[in-house]
Protein backbone atom coordinates (compact mmCIF):
# COMPACT_ATOMS: atom_id res chain seq x y z
CA UNK A 1 0.00 0.00 0.00
CA UNK A 2 2.81 2.37 0.75
CA UNK A 3 4.36 2.02 -2.56
CA UNK A 4 0.92 2.93 -4.54
CA UNK A 5 0.84 6.09 -1.68
CA UNK A 6 4.49 7.21 -2.70
CA UNK A 7 3.35 6.68 -7.00
CA UNK A 8 0.25 8.94 -6.44
CA UNK A 9 1.94 11.40 -4.06
CA UNK A 10 4.60 11.69 -6.77
CA UNK A 11 2.43 12.32 -9.48
CA UNK A 12 0.26 14.75 -7.60
CA UNK A 13 3.42 16.95 -6.36
CA UNK A 14 5.29 16.34 -9.52
CA UNK A 15 5.71 20.15 -9.88
CA UNK A 16 7.69 20.69 -6.83
CA UNK A 17 9.10 16.64 -6.29
CA UNK A 18 10.94 14.21 -7.92
CA UNK A 19 11.13 10.08 -6.76
CA UNK A 20 14.79 9.10 -6.41
CA UNK A 21 13.74 5.67 -5.20
CA UNK A 22 11.14 3.35 -4.32
CA UNK A 23 10.93 5.30 -1.19
CA UNK A 24 12.43 8.40 -1.57
CA UNK A 25 11.52 11.81 -2.88
CA UNK A 26 13.56 15.08 -3.10
CA UNK A 27 13.02 18.12 -4.51
CA UNK A 28 12.37 18.40 -8.31
CA UNK A 29 15.28 21.15 -8.47
CA UNK A 30 17.64 19.17 -5.93
CA UNK A 31 20.54 19.36 -5.70
CA UNK A 32 20.82 22.87 -4.95
CA UNK A 33 24.43 24.03 -4.92
CA UNK A 34 25.84 25.60 -1.89
CA UNK A 35 22.77 24.70 0.45
CA UNK A 36 22.66 22.33 3.02
CA UNK A 37 20.15 19.50 2.14
CA UNK A 38 17.75 18.77 4.89
CA UNK A 39 16.77 14.94 4.77
CA UNK A 40 13.22 13.50 6.65
CA UNK A 41 11.38 10.54 7.22
CA UNK A 42 9.44 8.02 9.30
CA UNK A 43 7.17 5.77 9.43
CA UNK A 44 3.91 6.40 7.43
CA UNK A 45 0.35 7.34 8.44
CA UNK A 46 1.41 10.93 9.59
CA UNK A 47 0.67 13.40 6.93
CA UNK A 48 1.50 16.14 6.06
CA UNK A 49 4.58 14.61 7.92
CA UNK A 50 6.88 14.29 6.80
CA UNK A 51 7.29 14.25 3.17
CA UNK A 52 4.45 16.31 3.21
CA UNK A 53 7.18 19.25 3.92
CA UNK A 54 10.23 18.75 0.91
CA UNK A 55 9.72 22.16 -0.66
CA UNK A 56 11.06 25.27 -0.49
CA UNK A 57 11.77 26.57 2.80
CA UNK A 58 11.29 23.29 4.74
CA UNK A 59 13.11 19.56 3.70
CA UNK A 60 15.01 18.66 0.61
CA UNK A 61 14.45 15.15 0.53
CA UNK A 62 12.28 12.24 2.66
CA UNK A 63 12.36 8.55 2.98
CA UNK A 64 9.29 6.46 3.66
CA UNK A 65 8.83 4.06 6.03
CA UNK A 66 5.75 1.03 6.09
CA UNK A 67 2.81 2.10 8.09
CA UNK A 68 4.14 3.51 11.68
CA UNK A 69 7.20 1.98 10.74
CA UNK A 70 10.76 3.78 10.40
CA UNK A 71 12.11 3.28 6.87
CA UNK A 72 15.00 1.17 6.32
CA UNK A 73 18.72 2.95 5.67
CA UNK A 74 18.36 3.01 1.63
CA UNK A 75 15.66 5.23 1.08
CA UNK A 76 17.88 7.73 3.55
CA UNK A 77 20.85 7.15 1.57
CA UNK A 78 19.07 7.89 -1.64
CA UNK A 79 17.45 10.64 -0.30
CA UNK A 80 20.78 12.21 0.49
CA UNK A 81 22.56 11.33 -2.17
CA UNK A 82 20.06 13.42 -4.33
CA UNK A 83 19.76 16.42 -2.12
CA UNK A 84 23.74 17.04 -1.55
CA UNK A 85 24.86 20.30 -2.90
CA UNK A 86 28.31 20.23 -1.71
CA UNK A 87 26.93 21.90 1.72
CA UNK A 88 26.52 18.53 3.68
CA UNK A 89 23.03 16.97 4.71
CA UNK A 90 21.46 17.53 7.80
CA UNK A 91 19.10 14.61 8.87
CA UNK A 92 15.91 15.54 11.49
CA UNK A 93 13.60 13.23 12.57
CA UNK A 94 11.27 12.35 15.60
CA UNK A 95 13.03 10.46 18.53
CA UNK A 96 12.14 6.63 17.69
CA UNK A 97 14.49 3.81 18.23
CA UNK A 98 13.72 2.60 14.75
CA UNK A 99 14.60 5.95 12.67
CA UNK A 100 17.47 6.18 15.25
CA UNK A 101 18.75 3.10 13.96
CA UNK A 102 18.46 3.44 10.35
CA UNK A 103 19.08 7.14 9.63
CA UNK A 104 22.53 6.13 11.95
CA UNK A 105 23.07 3.53 9.41
CA UNK A 106 22.36 6.05 6.31
CA UNK A 107 24.32 8.04 7.89
CA UNK A 108 27.58 5.83 8.41
CA UNK A 109 27.24 4.99 5.00
CA UNK A 110 27.00 8.65 3.57
CA UNK A 111 29.88 9.91 5.62
CA UNK A 112 31.92 6.84 4.23
CA UNK A 113 31.04 8.19 0.84
CA UNK A 114 32.29 11.72 1.58
CA UNK A 115 29.12 13.60 2.54
CA UNK A 116 29.48 15.27 5.43
CA UNK A 117 26.17 14.40 7.22
CA UNK A 118 24.87 15.67 10.81
CA UNK A 119 21.91 14.65 12.55
CA UNK A 120 19.22 16.42 14.77
CA UNK A 121 16.60 13.86 16.40
CA UNK A 122 13.64 15.82 17.88
CA UNK A 123 12.31 15.36 21.31
CA UNK A 124 9.08 17.63 22.06
CA UNK A 125 6.53 15.19 24.13
CA UNK A 126 6.58 16.05 27.51
CA UNK A 127 4.53 13.19 28.60
CA UNK A 128 6.72 10.43 27.12
CA UNK A 129 9.09 10.75 29.76
CA UNK A 130 9.70 12.72 33.24
CA UNK A 131 12.57 15.96 32.55
CA UNK A 132 15.71 14.22 33.67
CA UNK A 133 15.71 11.58 30.95
CA UNK A 134 14.73 13.77 27.92
CA UNK A 135 16.94 12.39 25.78
CA UNK A 136 14.05 9.30 25.80
CA UNK A 137 11.10 11.50 25.06
CA UNK A 138 9.72 11.31 21.44
CA UNK A 139 9.36 13.41 18.81
CA UNK A 140 5.65 14.70 17.74
CA UNK A 141 4.10 17.87 16.58
CA UNK A 142 6.70 20.23 17.79
CA UNK A 143 8.81 18.99 14.80
CA UNK A 144 6.27 21.27 12.92
CA UNK A 145 7.65 24.22 14.15
CA UNK A 146 11.32 22.83 14.39
CA UNK A 147 11.66 22.44 10.57
CA UNK A 148 10.15 25.90 10.29
CA UNK A 149 13.45 27.39 11.62
CA UNK A 150 15.60 24.63 10.12
CA UNK A 151 14.27 25.11 6.73
CA UNK A 152 14.58 28.89 6.40
CA UNK A 153 18.13 28.53 8.11
CA UNK A 154 18.96 26.57 4.87
CA UNK A 155 17.26 28.51 2.59
CA UNK A 156 19.51 31.37 3.65
CA UNK A 157 22.63 29.02 2.64
CA UNK A 158 23.92 28.97 5.94
CA UNK A 159 26.64 26.42 6.77
CA UNK A 160 25.75 22.50 7.47
CA UNK A 161 26.95 23.69 11.56
CA UNK A 162 24.95 26.52 11.59
CA UNK A 163 21.75 24.62 10.40
CA UNK A 164 22.17 21.75 13.08
CA UNK A 165 22.86 24.56 15.77
CA UNK A 166 19.92 26.50 14.71
CA UNK A 167 17.67 23.14 14.62
CA UNK A 168 19.00 21.91 18.13
CA UNK A 169 18.23 25.51 19.63
CA UNK A 170 14.20 25.11 17.91
CA UNK A 171 14.39 21.64 19.24
CA UNK A 172 15.19 22.75 23.01
CA UNK A 173 12.99 25.03 23.03
CA UNK A 174 9.87 23.38 21.99
CA UNK A 175 7.55 21.28 24.15
CA UNK A 176 4.41 19.08 22.93
CA UNK A 177 1.57 17.28 25.03
CA UNK A 178 -1.26 15.39 22.79
CA UNK A 179 -4.32 13.70 23.87
CA UNK A 180 -6.73 10.86 22.12
CA UNK A 181 -10.30 10.57 21.98
CA UNK A 182 -10.17 7.06 19.34
CA UNK A 183 -7.48 4.52 18.47
CA UNK A 184 -6.60 4.10 15.00
CA UNK A 185 -6.64 1.22 12.79
CA UNK A 186 -3.01 0.52 11.25
CA UNK A 187 -4.29 -0.99 7.61
CA UNK A 188 -1.92 -4.15 7.65
CA UNK A 189 -3.27 -4.94 10.40
CA UNK A 190 -7.36 -4.18 9.67
CA UNK A 191 -7.82 -3.62 13.66
CA UNK A 192 -7.64 -0.76 16.16
CA UNK A 193 -4.25 -0.46 17.93
CA UNK A 194 -6.32 -0.45 21.01
CA UNK A 195 -9.73 -0.10 22.83
CA UNK A 196 -10.87 2.76 24.04
CA UNK A 197 -14.08 3.32 25.39
CA UNK A 198 -16.27 5.69 24.42
CA UNK A 199 -16.57 7.94 27.58
CA UNK A 200 -12.95 7.93 28.63
CA UNK A 201 -9.65 9.03 26.59
CA UNK A 202 -5.93 9.07 26.78
CA UNK A 203 -3.95 11.81 27.61
CA UNK A 204 0.09 11.90 26.87
CA UNK A 205 -0.52 9.70 23.31
CA UNK A 206 2.49 9.37 20.54
CA UNK A 207 1.22 9.39 16.93
CA UNK A 208 0.89 5.89 16.53
CA UNK A 209 -1.86 4.59 18.03
CA UNK A 210 -0.23 3.30 20.95
CA UNK A 211 -1.28 3.98 24.40
CA UNK A 212 -0.60 7.22 26.44
CA UNK A 213 0.36 7.85 30.33
CA UNK A 214 -2.89 7.71 31.72
CA UNK A 215 -6.55 6.85 30.54
CA UNK A 216 -9.06 9.20 32.13
CA UNK A 217 -13.04 10.05 31.52
CA UNK A 218 -13.96 12.82 28.70
CA UNK A 219 -14.35 15.96 30.25
CA UNK A 220 -15.36 19.09 28.86
CA UNK A 221 -12.52 20.31 26.44
CA UNK A 222 -11.53 23.46 28.72
CA UNK A 223 -10.10 21.18 31.36
CA UNK A 224 -8.55 18.85 29.09
CA UNK A 225 -6.53 21.86 27.63
CA UNK A 226 -5.83 23.17 30.62
CA UNK A 227 -4.21 20.38 32.01
CA UNK A 228 -2.40 19.81 28.83
CA UNK A 229 -1.12 23.44 28.82
CA UNK A 230 -0.28 22.83 32.71
CA UNK A 231 2.26 20.08 31.82
CA UNK A 232 3.47 22.22 29.17
CA UNK A 233 4.20 25.16 31.27
CA UNK A 234 5.71 23.28 33.84
CA UNK A 235 8.04 21.70 31.59
CA UNK A 236 9.32 25.24 30.30
CA UNK A 237 9.31 28.59 31.50
CA UNK A 238 7.22 30.02 28.97
CA UNK A 239 5.82 32.99 30.89
CA UNK A 240 6.69 36.48 29.06
CA UNK A 241 8.17 34.67 26.60
CA UNK A 242 7.77 34.93 22.65
CA UNK A 243 6.58 31.76 21.32
CA UNK A 244 5.46 29.96 17.75
CA UNK A 245 2.26 27.71 18.72
CA UNK A 246 0.75 24.63 16.78
CA UNK A 247 -2.39 23.32 17.71
CA UNK A 248 -2.53 20.05 15.98
CA UNK A 249 -5.15 17.67 14.79
CA UNK A 250 -4.50 14.02 14.79
CA UNK A 251 -6.59 13.51 11.78
CA UNK A 252 -9.90 12.07 12.89
CA UNK A 253 -10.90 15.60 14.24
CA UNK A 254 -13.14 18.35 12.63
CA UNK A 255 -11.28 21.54 12.05
CA UNK A 256 -13.82 22.89 13.76
CA UNK A 257 -12.95 21.24 17.45
CA UNK A 258 -9.67 22.25 16.74
CA UNK A 259 -10.54 26.03 17.10
CA UNK A 260 -12.14 25.37 20.41
CA UNK A 261 -8.89 23.87 21.30
CA UNK A 262 -7.36 27.29 20.57
CA UNK A 263 -9.64 29.88 21.94
CA UNK A 264 -8.28 28.16 25.12
CA UNK A 265 -4.78 28.04 24.64
CA UNK A 266 -4.73 31.59 23.68
CA UNK A 267 -6.83 32.64 26.62
CA UNK A 268 -4.25 30.64 28.85
CA UNK A 269 -0.85 32.20 26.83
CA UNK A 270 -2.97 35.45 27.13
CA UNK A 271 -2.94 34.70 31.61
CA UNK A 272 0.67 33.79 31.66
CA UNK A 273 1.99 36.60 28.91
CA UNK A 274 2.82 34.48 26.11
CA UNK A 275 3.12 36.36 23.06
CA UNK A 276 1.52 34.09 20.50
CA UNK A 277 3.79 35.53 17.35
CA UNK A 278 3.46 32.74 15.10
CA UNK A 279 0.59 30.20 15.03
CA UNK A 280 -1.19 27.34 12.92
CA UNK A 281 -4.21 25.48 13.20
CA UNK A 282 -4.86 22.27 11.45
CA UNK A 283 -3.81 18.65 10.50
CA UNK A 284 0.36 18.30 10.73
CA UNK A 285 1.25 15.36 12.09
CA UNK A 286 -1.59 12.83 12.28
CA UNK A 287 -1.75 9.49 13.21
CA UNK A 288 -4.10 8.23 10.44
CA UNK A 289 -7.97 8.70 11.43
CA UNK A 290 -7.16 9.28 14.79
CA UNK A 291 -9.46 11.78 16.41
CA UNK A 292 -7.50 14.08 19.17
CA UNK A 293 -5.29 17.00 19.28
CA UNK A 294 -1.89 18.27 20.26
CA UNK A 295 -0.49 21.45 21.36
CA UNK A 296 3.20 22.72 20.46
CA UNK A 297 4.96 25.84 22.15
CA UNK A 298 8.38 26.91 20.66
CA UNK A 299 10.12 29.90 22.59
CA UNK A 300 11.41 32.62 19.92
CA UNK A 301 14.64 34.67 20.03
CA UNK A 302 14.93 36.94 17.59
CA UNK A 303 16.97 35.10 15.26
CA UNK A 304 14.54 32.53 15.61
CA UNK A 305 11.34 34.79 15.01
CA UNK A 306 13.08 36.07 11.90
CA UNK A 307 13.84 32.92 10.39
CA UNK A 308 9.95 31.84 10.75
CA UNK A 309 8.77 35.47 10.05
CA UNK A 310 10.93 36.18 7.04
CA UNK A 311 10.82 32.63 5.04
CA UNK A 312 8.34 31.47 2.41
CA UNK A 313 7.13 28.08 2.83
CA UNK A 314 5.97 26.01 -0.20
CA UNK A 315 6.02 22.33 0.23
CA UNK A 316 3.98 19.02 -1.11
CA UNK A 317 1.54 19.78 1.49
CA UNK A 318 2.03 23.29 3.59
CA UNK A 319 2.33 26.82 1.86
CA UNK A 320 3.12 29.84 4.36
CA UNK A 321 3.57 33.14 2.44
CA UNK B 1 19.78 -37.40 11.41
CA UNK B 2 19.32 -34.55 8.80
CA UNK B 3 22.13 -33.03 6.83
CA UNK B 4 21.77 -29.64 7.39
CA UNK B 5 23.07 -28.23 3.90
CA UNK B 6 22.40 -24.72 2.27
CA UNK B 7 19.82 -25.87 0.58
CA UNK B 8 18.18 -27.33 3.72
CA UNK B 9 19.05 -23.79 5.87
CA UNK B 10 17.20 -21.99 2.93
CA UNK B 11 14.31 -24.22 2.70
CA UNK B 12 13.87 -23.93 6.72
CA UNK B 13 13.75 -19.94 6.36
CA UNK B 14 10.55 -20.59 3.46
CA UNK B 15 9.38 -22.55 7.11
CA UNK B 16 10.37 -19.81 9.74
CA UNK B 17 8.07 -17.08 7.06
CA UNK B 18 5.01 -19.04 7.18
CA UNK B 19 5.08 -19.64 10.80
CA UNK B 20 5.61 -15.97 11.32
CA UNK B 21 3.01 -15.10 8.97
CA UNK B 22 0.44 -17.69 10.66
CA UNK B 23 1.19 -15.48 13.68
CA UNK B 24 0.72 -12.07 12.14
CA UNK B 25 -2.10 -11.21 14.00
CA UNK B 26 -1.13 -12.51 17.19
CA UNK B 27 1.77 -10.79 17.21
CA UNK B 28 -0.45 -7.47 16.73
CA UNK B 29 -2.31 -8.09 19.89
CA UNK B 30 0.20 -8.68 22.08
CA UNK B 31 2.11 -5.27 20.25
CA UNK B 32 -0.99 -2.91 20.45
CA UNK B 33 -1.39 -3.59 24.31
CA UNK B 34 1.81 -1.75 24.74
CA UNK B 35 3.35 -0.56 21.71
CA UNK B 36 1.58 0.47 17.69
CA UNK B 37 0.31 -2.83 17.24
CA UNK B 38 2.14 -3.09 14.04
CA UNK B 39 5.36 -6.08 14.88
CA UNK B 40 3.22 -8.73 13.19
CA UNK B 41 3.33 -6.98 10.13
CA UNK B 42 6.87 -5.57 10.38
CA UNK B 43 7.93 -9.61 10.93
CA UNK B 44 5.63 -10.97 8.18
CA UNK B 45 7.03 -8.11 5.34
CA UNK B 46 10.56 -8.98 6.50
CA UNK B 47 10.28 -12.72 6.50
CA UNK B 48 8.11 -12.45 3.07
CA UNK B 49 11.49 -10.93 1.45
CA UNK B 50 13.54 -13.91 3.28
CA UNK B 51 11.52 -16.61 1.59
CA UNK B 52 11.66 -15.21 -1.57
CA UNK B 53 15.39 -14.42 -1.34
CA UNK B 54 15.69 -18.00 0.16
CA UNK B 55 13.71 -19.86 -2.54
CA UNK B 56 15.78 -17.76 -5.09
CA UNK B 57 19.15 -19.36 -3.85
CA UNK B 58 20.82 -22.32 -5.63
CA UNK B 59 20.80 -25.52 -4.75
CA UNK B 60 24.51 -25.80 -3.82
CA UNK B 61 24.80 -22.71 -1.48
CA UNK B 62 26.16 -23.20 1.93
CA UNK B 63 25.04 -22.39 4.93
CA UNK B 64 26.55 -18.59 5.57
CA UNK B 65 25.04 -17.53 2.02
CA UNK B 66 21.25 -18.88 2.55
CA UNK B 67 21.62 -16.63 5.95
CA UNK B 68 23.62 -13.37 4.10
CA UNK B 69 20.39 -13.72 1.37
CA UNK B 70 18.01 -13.60 4.85
CA UNK B 71 20.39 -10.63 5.82
CA UNK B 72 20.24 -8.65 2.67
CA UNK B 73 16.19 -9.09 2.36
CA UNK B 74 15.61 -7.62 5.67
CA UNK B 75 18.31 -5.07 5.07
CA UNK B 76 15.96 -3.79 1.73
CA UNK B 77 12.50 -4.21 2.83
CA UNK B 78 12.22 -3.80 6.34
CA UNK B 79 13.16 -0.61 8.16
CA UNK B 80 11.68 0.07 11.80
CA UNK B 81 13.38 -1.12 14.47
CA UNK B 82 13.21 -5.28 13.91
CA UNK B 83 14.71 -4.83 10.26
CA UNK B 84 18.10 -3.72 11.01
CA UNK B 85 17.81 -6.18 14.19
CA UNK B 86 17.24 -9.11 12.69
CA UNK B 87 19.49 -7.88 9.73
CA UNK B 88 22.59 -7.68 11.71
CA UNK B 89 21.04 -11.11 13.18
CA UNK B 90 21.47 -13.07 10.33
CA UNK B 91 24.46 -11.27 8.98
CA UNK B 92 26.56 -12.61 12.47
CA UNK B 93 24.87 -16.17 11.74
CA UNK B 94 26.48 -16.03 7.91
CA UNK B 95 29.95 -14.47 9.49
CA UNK B 96 29.55 -17.30 12.03
CA UNK B 97 29.41 -20.54 10.01
CA UNK B 98 31.55 -19.21 6.76
CA UNK B 99 33.28 -21.66 5.40
CA UNK B 100 31.12 -24.51 6.59
CA UNK B 101 29.41 -26.78 4.31
CA UNK B 102 26.73 -28.27 6.66
CA UNK B 103 25.27 -27.31 9.98
CA UNK B 104 25.11 -31.10 11.53
CA UNK B 105 26.55 -30.53 15.26
CA UNK B 106 24.19 -28.76 18.21
CA UNK B 107 27.57 -26.67 18.51
CA UNK B 108 27.15 -25.30 14.93
CA UNK B 109 23.62 -23.99 16.06
CA UNK B 110 24.68 -23.16 19.52
CA UNK B 111 26.81 -20.84 17.70
CA UNK B 112 24.69 -19.22 14.88
CA UNK B 113 22.12 -18.46 17.97
CA UNK B 114 24.96 -17.19 20.22
CA UNK B 115 25.96 -14.58 17.15
CA UNK B 116 22.11 -14.07 16.62
CA UNK B 117 21.41 -12.94 20.14
CA UNK B 118 25.31 -10.84 20.48
CA UNK B 119 24.12 -8.71 17.16
CA UNK B 120 21.28 -7.88 18.16
CA UNK B 121 22.32 -6.63 21.61
CA UNK B 122 25.08 -4.39 20.23
CA UNK B 123 22.73 -2.71 17.93
CA UNK B 124 19.78 -3.00 20.27
CA UNK B 125 21.86 -1.92 23.12
CA UNK B 126 19.10 -3.69 25.20
CA UNK B 127 20.53 -5.59 28.61
CA UNK B 128 18.61 -9.00 29.41
CA UNK B 129 15.38 -7.73 31.44
CA UNK B 130 14.73 -4.97 29.47
CA UNK B 131 11.75 -6.51 28.06
CA UNK B 132 13.03 -7.25 24.36
CA UNK B 133 13.18 -10.36 22.26
CA UNK B 134 16.91 -10.93 24.13
CA UNK B 135 14.85 -12.04 26.84
CA UNK B 136 13.85 -15.06 24.82
CA UNK B 137 17.28 -15.50 23.24
CA UNK B 138 19.17 -15.43 25.55
CA UNK B 139 17.78 -18.46 27.77
CA UNK B 140 17.52 -20.75 24.51
CA UNK B 141 21.05 -19.72 23.78
CA UNK B 142 22.34 -20.91 27.30
CA UNK B 143 19.91 -24.05 26.76
CA UNK B 144 21.46 -24.88 23.59
CA UNK B 145 24.95 -24.36 24.69
CA UNK B 146 24.44 -26.42 27.92
CA UNK B 147 22.83 -29.37 25.15
CA UNK B 148 25.75 -28.93 22.99
CA UNK B 149 28.47 -29.95 25.63
CA UNK B 150 25.73 -33.28 26.20
CA UNK B 151 25.83 -34.03 22.35
CA UNK B 152 22.88 -35.84 21.51
CA UNK B 153 20.25 -35.67 18.28
CA UNK B 154 20.44 -32.08 16.73
CA UNK B 155 16.30 -32.19 15.88
CA UNK B 156 15.47 -32.56 19.40
CA UNK B 157 17.90 -29.79 20.93
CA UNK B 158 16.53 -27.79 18.18
CA UNK B 159 13.12 -27.96 19.52
CA UNK B 160 13.98 -27.76 23.24
CA UNK B 161 15.50 -24.79 22.22
CA UNK B 162 12.72 -23.39 20.60
CA UNK B 163 10.43 -24.52 23.88
CA UNK B 164 12.83 -22.85 26.18
CA UNK B 165 12.41 -19.85 23.90
CA UNK B 166 8.69 -19.72 23.82
CA UNK B 167 8.73 -20.60 28.08
CA UNK B 168 11.47 -16.99 28.53
CA UNK B 169 8.59 -15.26 26.28
CA UNK B 170 5.71 -15.82 28.24
CA UNK B 171 8.03 -15.09 31.15
CA UNK B 172 8.39 -11.58 30.19
CA UNK B 173 5.02 -10.60 31.27
CA UNK B 174 6.53 -9.85 34.29
CA UNK B 175 8.84 -7.39 33.16
CA UNK B 176 8.85 -3.33 32.48
CA UNK B 177 9.71 -2.20 29.72
CA UNK B 178 13.67 -0.54 28.91
CA UNK B 179 13.32 -0.10 25.07
CA UNK B 180 11.34 1.05 22.35
CA UNK B 181 7.68 2.48 22.45
CA UNK B 182 6.59 0.40 25.57
CA UNK B 183 9.40 1.96 27.66
CA UNK B 184 7.49 5.21 27.70
CA UNK B 185 4.31 3.51 29.41
CA UNK B 186 6.47 2.10 32.05
CA UNK B 187 4.71 -0.10 34.82
CA UNK B 188 1.42 0.17 32.73
CA UNK B 189 3.52 -2.20 30.28
CA UNK B 190 3.54 -4.90 33.26
CA UNK B 191 1.32 -8.10 32.95
CA UNK B 192 1.78 -8.17 28.91
CA UNK B 193 3.73 -10.40 27.47
CA UNK B 194 6.45 -8.84 24.71
CA UNK B 195 5.74 -9.08 21.00
CA UNK B 196 9.95 -9.41 19.89
CA UNK B 197 10.10 -11.77 22.18
CA UNK B 198 7.36 -13.87 21.20
CA UNK B 199 8.07 -13.86 17.66
CA UNK B 200 11.69 -14.63 18.53
CA UNK B 201 10.36 -17.95 19.69
CA UNK B 202 8.22 -18.26 16.16
CA UNK B 203 11.78 -18.22 14.34
CA UNK B 204 13.16 -20.61 16.74
CA UNK B 205 10.22 -23.26 16.47
CA UNK B 206 10.57 -22.45 12.71
CA UNK B 207 14.24 -23.36 12.37
CA UNK B 208 13.67 -26.38 14.59
CA UNK B 209 10.76 -27.61 12.61
CA UNK B 210 12.55 -26.49 9.48
CA UNK B 211 15.21 -28.95 10.26
CA UNK B 212 13.38 -31.79 11.35
CA UNK B 213 11.43 -32.01 8.32
CA UNK B 214 14.72 -32.32 6.44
Amino acid sequence: MVEQMVEGYVAANDHIIKRVGKRSIARANSPIQGKVGIVVGGGSGHLPAFAGYVGKGMADGAAFGNVFASPPAKPVIEATLAVNGGAGVMYTYGNYQGDCINFDKAQDKCREMGIPVQTVVLNDDVLSAPKDQAHKRRGIGGLFLVWHVAGAKAEQMASLDEVVAVTAKANANTRTVGVGLTSCIVPANGKPTFSLPDNEMEIGLGIHGEPGIKRVKVRPIDSVIDEIMEAILADLDYKGTDVALLVNGLGGSPAEELYVVYRRVKQICDANKINIKFKHVGNQVTALEMQGTSVSLMRLDEEMYQLINNTTVDTCMYKKV
Amino acid sequence: MANVTGALVAKSLVLVAKKVEENKDYLCELDGEVGDGDHGVSMTIGMRAVSRAAKALPPQCTPSEAFQSAADAYADEVGATIGPLYEAAFAAAAESVQGKQNLNEISDWAIVYRSMANAIQQLGKAQLGDKTLLDAFFPAVDHIQELSTKGGNLEAALLSTAERALKAAKDTRNLVPQKGRASRLGDRAKGHQDAGATSLAVVLKGFADGIKKG
